[in-house]
């Protein structure tokens, strides 16, 4: 951990802010959602790593999805991801964001998450215990690092073909598209 | 207490077969035009909760089967009855082309959520529910998925398959 | 000469209560860590949150979202210049304790001001109790002025404050009820357990805060951090006499480690609990103080 060392922090304050201060949005998607608290009580603290659950979406840079998606959630994901503002880490957490992990055949969950949102890292396991979801944020540090955790800037340059998957997912969207979409009509 | 109860239905209601598996148990099979009176008659006996409505596919005979449990309320603290320890079931068959039944909500108010469930999973329709929107599901299904001739894998290939991954436009 | 030294204290005043605020809040979250056995952030985390919301791009509902937490950030900071730190008051005036009174109330009003742009219902939940908190503690704390203005016949803080050198505290003088009322009302002015209400981040979403996301959110924290600075040290000069700049800033610590006590060990009120708690006993207690020192005051002509 490379908190301490002054000289990295005046050459880019952003990236290290970005790192010792990751503030996860509490959405408690699937089954998934009972592995977090003991992460951010007292027995694995994941406060000394800055890691806080946060109660809003605006105040947030961590997106964990936690569990399995199911059409009706993936609208709720949608949501909250377009609220984060910019820039926003994602995580999947668990077999199922993978490849749909126990319901890889059923006919109301989404199998990829990755067609409908970006996301930056996966954790495997179902459920992961809480030391690896600490060695998840340190290896999402060494991303952030190298400048490798572009989800965010990549949503917003492909943004056109993320819309029509949900729209194929969800069928009519009810919200305006969040970033401007060239009409192909045009 | 059951054997009471069974002479009064057998007596009330023609051609339904009845049976006592065990000590607290009653089931009772019916024709579904005898349903909402059987609810009736059985609410006005002191049997006022109904617990679960149910639906079962028979694919060979060519029917769903619609299950209603019915057991009693308890009316004082640490005292059960024998008529609060009964649990009855009750039973019909309903074709399986287009199927109608009506709706229990004049007996029971809280059949309300059941029957969208099972309108939206099998196919059901409940005519005089007051809005019959589907409760958990978000897609449209040409065939309900709980149904056992929906082949789910096939649905999985056509629709979430195919939707592409997203590919980085360099 | 005095021109020079005023000028230089307007600008060392905002700071030291800023570094003394932020110092505070990461001092708050490791102690509260240590307290729950659990080994916490870094003093300094509260200055990487800055950090990291300074560099988020946040949105905006439109210029009277970004009018709102202005006017509370400036208010706050105005605040700053009317209280003695130690040695220095930058504005003294004749009338100190009446103007505190009145620019105390920018910070929620500007909230309610940015609320109004964001279209969301938690913030008029969470400033109608914040609101109504501030109503039901101004009651007691009204008498307490009212006491201490009638006991050291000023309005002039820095005036009470050397009035008290020597270790004649107000605490240890006739003024004794009043000092207990004042610290039965602090947790709710602080605004720790259990009298968080208005940024409850499990009940509503944080209040008033759920839109603000990026800048904004650092501007709130530094307000917040802010407002802690001044509540504790308007205490301090008022009953425990602030002497010089080291002394001042002990006892600032000593009685913020005593809120972090309290503050560990309660769960939180709802509203119309806190509100019958505020009108209750502090109210008695400093009305009766305030009676008790008229007396003193007529008996002595």
């Amino acid at each position: 951990m490379d908190r301490n060392q002054v000289k990295k922090w005046l050459e880019s304050p952003a990236k290290m802010g970005h790192k010792y201060s990751l503030w996860a949005v509490y959405f408690c998607t699937g089954c998934g959602i009972i592995e977090v608290p003991p992460v951010i009580t007292s027995r694995w603290d994941a406060e000394r790593f800055g890691v806080l659950p946060a109660p809003s979406p605006r105040h947030a840079n961590l997106f964990l999805i936690t569990g399995y998606v199911s059409v009706k959630t993936l609208k709720a994901i949608i949501n909250t991801y377009e609220l984060m503002p910019e820039p926003k880490y994602t995580v999947g957490f668990g077999s199922c964001p993978i490849n749909g992990g126990m319901y890889w055949d059923s006919y109301n969950t989404i199998k990829h998450l990755d067609k409908y949102i970006p996301v930056d890292g996966w954790i495997a396991g179902c459920m992961p215990r809480p030391e690896a979801i600490f060695i998840a944020v340190t290896h999402l540090w060494t991303l952030i690092d190298k400048g490798m955790a572009k989800g965010y800037i990549k949503y917003r340059e492909n943004y056109e073909r993320y819309r029509e998957n949900q729209e194929k997912a969800l069928g009519r969207l009810e919200w305006p598209p969040l970033f401007p979409v060239k009409d192909e009509n045009e | 207490m059951n054997n009471v109860l069974k002479q009064e239905l057998e007596s009330t209601f023609k051609d339904i077969s009845l049976s006592i598996p065990e000590d607290k148990r009653m089931v009772i099979t019916a024709s579904s035009v005898q349903i909402l009176t059987i609810l009736r008659f059985l609410k006005d006996k002191g049997y006022d909760h109904l617990a679960m409505i149910s639906c079962v596919d028979w694919l060979e005979q060519g029917a769903l089967e619609l299950v209603y449990l019915i057991s009693a309320y308890m009316k004082h603290d640490n005292e059960y009855t024998e008529k609060e320890k009964l649990t009855i079931t009750l039973k019909t068959m309903i074709p399986r082309e287009n199927p109608e039944f009506p709706t229990a909500i004049p007996v029971f108010e809280n059949s309300e959520p059941y029957e969208r469930e099972i309108h939206e999973l099998y196919g059901i329709k409940f005519t005089g529910h007051p809005r019959l929107l589907p409760l958990f599901l978000e897609r449209d299904y040409e065939i309900p998925p709980f149904r056992k001739d929906f082949d789910t894998r096939e649905y999985v290939k056509e629709v979430f398959d195919k939707i592409p991954f997203v590919e980085n436009k360099q | 000469m005095v021109t020079t030294i005023k000028v230089l204290e307007i600008i060392a005043s905002p700071l030291v209560a800023l570094i003394i605020g932020i110092l505070f809040l990461g001092l708050f979250r490791k102690m509260m860590a240590r307290i729950q056995w659990r080994y916490g952030p870094p003093l300094i985390q509260p200055v990487i949150d800055l950090v990291r919301l300074f560099s988020q791009r946040g949105f905006s509902h439109g210029a009277i979202f970004d009018m709102g937490i202005i006017i509370s950030l400036a208010g706050t900071l105005v605040l700053i210049l009317f209280i003695p730190i130690g040695g220095m008051c930058p504005l003294e005036s004749t009338g100190g304790l009446l103007v505190i009174l009145y620019v105390m109330l920018f910070a929620p009003i500007g909230i309610a001001l940015s609320g109004g742009g964001g279209v969301n219902p938690n913030i008029s939940i969470g400033i109608s109790r914040k609101l109504i908190l501030t109503l039901s503690y101004e009651v007691p704390f009204i008498f307490i002025i009212l006491a201490l203005m009638s006991y050291y016949r000023s309005i002039s803080i820095v005036e009470i404050v050397n009035a008290q050198a020597h270790f004649r505290w107000s605490l240890f003088s006739p003024l004794f009820l009043s000092g207990v009322a004042y610290f039965m009302i602090l947790p709710a002015m602080l605004g720790i357990r259990p009298f968080d209400i208005a940024g409850a981040p499990q009940e509503i979403s944080s209040g008033a805060y759920v839109e603000y996301g990026g800048k904004y959110l650092a501007f709130a924290k530094i307000e917040h951090a802010l407002a802690l600075f001044i509540i504790i040290a308007l205490f301090v000069n008022l009953f425990l006499g602030g002497g010089n700049l080291l002394t001042f800033l002990l006892k600032m610590l000593a009685v913020f480690v005593t809120g972090v006590f309290i503050h560990a060990v309660f769960p939180r009120f709802r509203i119309e609990q806190a509100t019958k708690y505020l009108w209750f006993w502090p109210t008695i207690i400093s009305f009766i103080s305030l009676i008790f020192i008229q007396l003193i005051r007529w008996q002595n002509g």
